[in-house]
């Protein structure tokens, strides 16, 4: 069977409308937000200028650190999560379909609209395709044309996708992978592409 | 007054909207990823980094909420309005028993980053609700007409102390605004 992504963003979207009286969203085993990506932008690109063009590709290792650690703790969470077992698991084939079902969930969180694999080698690398990255659109807004991709998340959470899969068993396989991004829309390509592939021992 | 809150989250194209505002999902673990890292790594600056990117983005996105429902008028529904708002964002419940434009006092029994940090790191010695605190200061200024940086919110109790409640304390910048 192949992987129906309307259906699992149409089953996300619908629901993360569910609140519980503590105004919480319990959602595949963590708690969801729902907010404007104007702030996740802000705290991001900040960040980057707060710690100055000397610290800059610290800052972004940072950043992407962060990303593919929570990447790496909330897809296990979500794989392992009843809606992830009633709605996504029947619709898994191989072991790869996962890479599939982790971009149809990561579309449904609205950060990056259509996400399409390129390539998947098994164990080895896998690239893939973004059309509307959140991260890139707010710095074209805020910042302006970039020099460098700066899909910081997204390049986080790649690796991420890779480390689950063929890493070691959680949780001792983070950062087994680690992700590039060769085009990016804050650069002035018209899409975002990410490749991650095992990192330098 | 009634809201479709349900038609308010949804889908349009390929991206994700809440009052035709770009948002995203994160989990947890995402924001207090981020909170943690820039604080380890700024300290204060980093701190007032979040409040300051809450307090902006907030602004700007409740003002077109609010624009939305005309017949929204009075202080106290804008104020309910913000509170719902808070809460279908599956940041937790906030209460604005007494605030003005002069200042006031809110309190909140339950959010978001509360049960995200307790969860990943357990208590804090210090309070740590500055997305909640940049937040509130956003919706205080859109409500009375005021700009960016009129009010500073400051935390006096925090749930990630083991208080029973979160508590914040509404001040004007006197530095700011010359008060």
């Amino acid at each position: 069977m192949a992987i129906d992504s309307h259906k699992i963003i149409h089953a996300i979207v619908e629901g993360s409308k569910i609140r519980d009286e503590k105004g919480i969203i319990p959602m595949f085993g963590v708690y969801l937000s729902v907010y404007f990506t104007s702030y996740y932008n802000i705290i991001s690109f900040d960040f980057l200028s707060k710690m100055g063009k000397r610290r800059a590709l610290e800052a972004e290792k940072l950043l992407i650190h962060a990303a593919q650690e929570c990447g790496y703790t909330t897809f296990h969470g979500i794989r392992r999560s009843w809606e992830w077992e009633e709605l996504v698991q029947p619709m898994l084939e191989t072991i790869d379909d996962q890479i599939q079902g982790f971009l149809s969930v990561a579309t449904a969180f609205g950060w990056g609209g259509e996400m399409e694999v390129i390539e998947l080698i098994p164990g080895n690398r896998l690239h893939f395709r973004v059309y509307e990255s959140y991260e890139s659109a707010g710095y074209l807004k805020r910042r302006g044309i970039a020099g460098s991709g700066k899909c910081f998340m997204l390049r986080g959470v790649a690796a991420a996708f890779m480390d689950l899969i063929y890493g070691d068993a959680y949780p001792d396989g983070c950062f087994t992978f680690s992700a590039a991004e060769p085009f990016c829309r804050a650069k002035g390509d018209t899409f975002c592409e990410f490749i991650a592939e095992k990192s330098s021992p | 007054m009634f809201i479709d809150w349900q038609d308010k989250l949804k889908r349009v194209g390929n991206r994700l909207m809440f009052f035709d505002i770009p948002i995203a999902m994160h989990c947890h673990h995402y924001n207090i990823n981020l909170q943690k890292l820039h604080e380890d790594i700024l300290g204060m600056e980093g701190v007032r980094l979040i409040y300051n990117a809450a307090e902006e983005s907030n602004y700007t996105a409740f003002k077109i909420m609010l624009a939305e429902y005309p017949m929204i008028r009075s202080h106290k529904s804008k104020l309910e309005f913000a509170a719902s708002i808070y809460q279908h964002c599956g940041l937790g419940v906030i209460n604005f028993q007494e605030v003005g434009p002069d200042g006031g006092m809110i309190i909140s029994p339950s959010s978001h980053h509360v049960t995200g940090w307790l969860a990943k790191h357990g208590l804090r010695k210090t309070p740590g609700c500055h997305f909640t605190r940049g937040w509130i200061a956003g919706v205080l200024e859109v409500i009375y007409h005021l700009p960016i940086g009129y009010f500073e919110i400051r935390e006096l109790n925090c749930k990630m102390m083991r208080h029973a409640v979160c508590q914040f304390d509404v001040q004007l910048n006197r530095g700011k605004h010359g008060h």
